[in-house]
């Protein structure tokens, strides 16, 4: 939204040629200056340049909804709203599972079993929606290389003896579980940001990373000046593409 | 201002004196100021105040018809005030002691900035907020509407339903104890559905958005008039990434605050706004500080602080014009921003106390 071009914000002709002569050609540029600076650039006097803030801002500002309508959308469609984690106490306490269109964090010292909690559910989201699955694919980023194929068969095989009862519906499941081996914060990012087209066109109804910690931890020193502000701003660029992604496309990430 | 001396309406003895005296342009005039001009014509500086305030009504009654009438800035006494502030109401949040220590509630016409670690019950607050403030006048609230503005995507309307169901639940409890009949009529458009269809959102992705829409809030709240509430959850999170240049964000940031403080006057609304915490690596040890930095504290009028202690939420008021510093404990409930009770319950007039249960934090797993 922010890069919008200003061409496509209904501004007139002769007004974006002049801005696109100081450099302004989106949204963003535009909304960045100050009131002066957009009156000296665009020659333009006091009221007509708020007329024209408005005029941009309505072209990049969100839709509004009342709280009431959003809770009619949601109603609509109740059973798709959580990921169910088939342990009875936890999906209660949840109120229904990993709720779907936000971001869930697992945290815990180590050999607790978060990855396998992870395993699990990605085997979950899987299975037909009948079965209390999403029926979808699965992205499942991975930066300690501590997934393992055979534990998932076998996590299938043994939970779910009567639906995985042939190879093949093993197959079907593993072929739906895409796997990335990233191991720096950069890659981990570029997945990031590449996800978009290969949720539509894989259809991925889960989104797994293990772990962001371990990556993050592995190449900031929070010792060193400097690392700090990075490493935050790598968190948060992840995270709020992730939830981009949760919200967009309604998947548990 | 380039007047000559000759066409303003002044008394003819004084056109003489000024003529005299070598004075052509209106512009002269008013700089000489009063004194001067007294001394140089002789005349008292009464009298020669009142000639510049003629002069310069004149003057600007030029200047604003070439200029499409600008707003004049308004001038109060402080009596006017103080009776504009007493009569003002205030949004309540449903804990007393928050509500005493913030001077009855949550106050109209300022901002009101709230900070904390994460989990501890800002969006909480908030979402108890945009409720409150639809409480009818008969109950004690200002029946206005409210914006909330999210940049972070916490706002679970589910919770929302849980908070306007206690809500209503509290009203009509009074309503029944007391019988009045103006109670049992603001019920009947106090309802579930009303509530929330009175909770504008929007949902700001990055920080473009978000300044573009606090530029189209002034005309929004023009066209829904009883808006008295604006939320923004989250102010700090659109801003602590992707920002090089950190002077283009304080000036960003700068401007946002004085679009709000304009906003919250002119439209008689309180804004409330979430920051996040950082941590402030000194010599010895770390502290958490609200985040976006230094100026940024001096954008709100009021800052409260949540933080844990053990397992006790504790709220502290910060920085308050009226209020003196304090800090006191809440839960949050299934019901939403409630008072610790005090072990031995009290009946109640209302009858109406929910014994408070700790909330079950949103985790999946605590280890």
């Amino acid at each position: 939204m922010a890069a919008k071009k200003l061409r496509r914000a209904q501004l007139s002709q002769e007004l974006c040629e002049r801005l696109n002569r100081c450099q302004i050609t989106t949204c963003q540029d535009f909304l960045c200056l100050s009131l002066l600076e957009l009156m000296k650039v665009t020659g333009q006097s006091y009221y007509e340049v708020q007329k024209l803030l408005c005029k941009v801002s309505r072209a990049c500002a969100p839709k509004m909804q009342t709280a009431y309508e959003m809770k009619l959308s949601k109603s609509v469609n109740p059973s798709s709203a959580f990921l169910s984690t088939t342990l009875h106490s936890l999906d209660r306490v949840l109120h229904g599972g990993v709720p779907c269109g936000s971001l869930t964090e697992i945290t815990s010292p180590p050999g607790c079993g978060k990855t396998q909690f992870c395993i699990m559910l990605s085997v979950l989201a899987t299975l037909p929606v009948s079965m209390g699955g999403l029926d979808g694919s699965v992205i499942y980023i991975d930066t300690e290389s501590a997934f393992s194929a055979e534990r998932l068969i076998e996590i299938a095989g043994n939970k779910f003896p009567t639906y995985f009862d042939s190879d093949e519906k093993l197959f079907c499941m593993t072929r739906n579980i895409h796997l990335y081996r990233e191991l720096t914060c950069c890659s981990v990012l570029k997945r990031i940001m590449s996800l978009e087209e290969e949720i539509i066109s894989k259809k991925v109804k889960l989104i797994v990373i293990d772990s962001v910690a371990s990556v993050v931890r592995k190449e900031f020193d929070t010792k060193l000046q400097g690392n700090l502000a990075e490493r935050s701003n790598f968190l948060t660029r992840g995270a709020s593409m992730l939830k981009y992604l949760a919200e967009e496309f309604s998947i548990p990430v | 201002m380039q007047r000559e001396v000759g066409s303003l309406p002044l008394a003819p003895g004084l056109r003489a004196r000024l003529a005299a005296a070598g004075f052509q342009t209106a512009q002269e005039l008013l700089e000489t100021g009063p004194c001067g001009l007294s001394k140089e014509i002789g005349i008292s500086k009464e009298e020669a105040l009142e000639a510049l305030q003629l002069v310069r009504q004149e003057c600007h009654g030029d200047a604003a018809r070439t200029a499409g009438g600008l707003g004049t800035t308004r001038k109060f006494t402080a009596l006017e005030l103080l009776e504009e502030e007493q009569a003002q109401g205030f949004i309540i949040t449903f804990c007393s002691a928050l509500d005493n220590m913030l001077g009855g509630g949550v106050q109209l016409t300022k901002i009101t900035e709230i900070c904390g670690a994460p989990g501890v019950g800002k969006t909480q607050l908030c979402m108890q907020l945009a409720v409150d403030v639809q409480i009818p006048e008969c109950f004690g609230g200002v029946a206005g509407e409210a914006v909330f503005i999210d940049t972070e995507g916490s706002f679970m309307v589910d919770r929302v339903v849980d908070i306007a169901a206690a809500c209503v639940h509290h009203c009509q409890l009074i309503a029944e104890a007391q019988q009045e009949e103006d109670h049992l009529k603001a019920l009947e458009t106090f309802s579930l559905e009303s509530i929330l269809s009175h909770i504008y959102y929007f949902r700001c992705r990055d920080y473009i958005e978000l300044l573009a829409q606090v530029y189209l809030l002034p005309e929004f709240l023009s066209e829904h008039s009883k808006v008295r509430l604006v939320v923004i959850d989250g102010i700090a999170f659109p801003f602590r990434h992707d920002f090089e240049d950190l002077s283009l964000r304080t000036r960003l940031l700068n401007g946002l605050a004085q679009q709000l403080i304009i906003i919250a006057n002119d439209h008689k609304a309180a804004v409330v706004l979430t920051n996040q915490m950082t941590t402030r690596i000194g010599q010895s040890q770390s502290t958490l500080v609200p985040a976006l930095g230094e100026s940024w504290g001096h954008a709100a009028t009021v800052r409260l602080i949540f933080h844990w202690d053990n397992s006790q939420r504790l709220a502290t008021l910060y920085k308050s014009p009226s209020q003196k510093e304090a800090t006191i404990p809440y839960h949050i409930t299934p019901h939403g921003f409630r008072d610790v009770q005090p072990p031995a319950v009290t009946p109640n007039a209302e009858g109406t106390e929910m014994n408070p249960r700790k909330r079950p934090r949103r985790e999946e797993e605590k280890q």
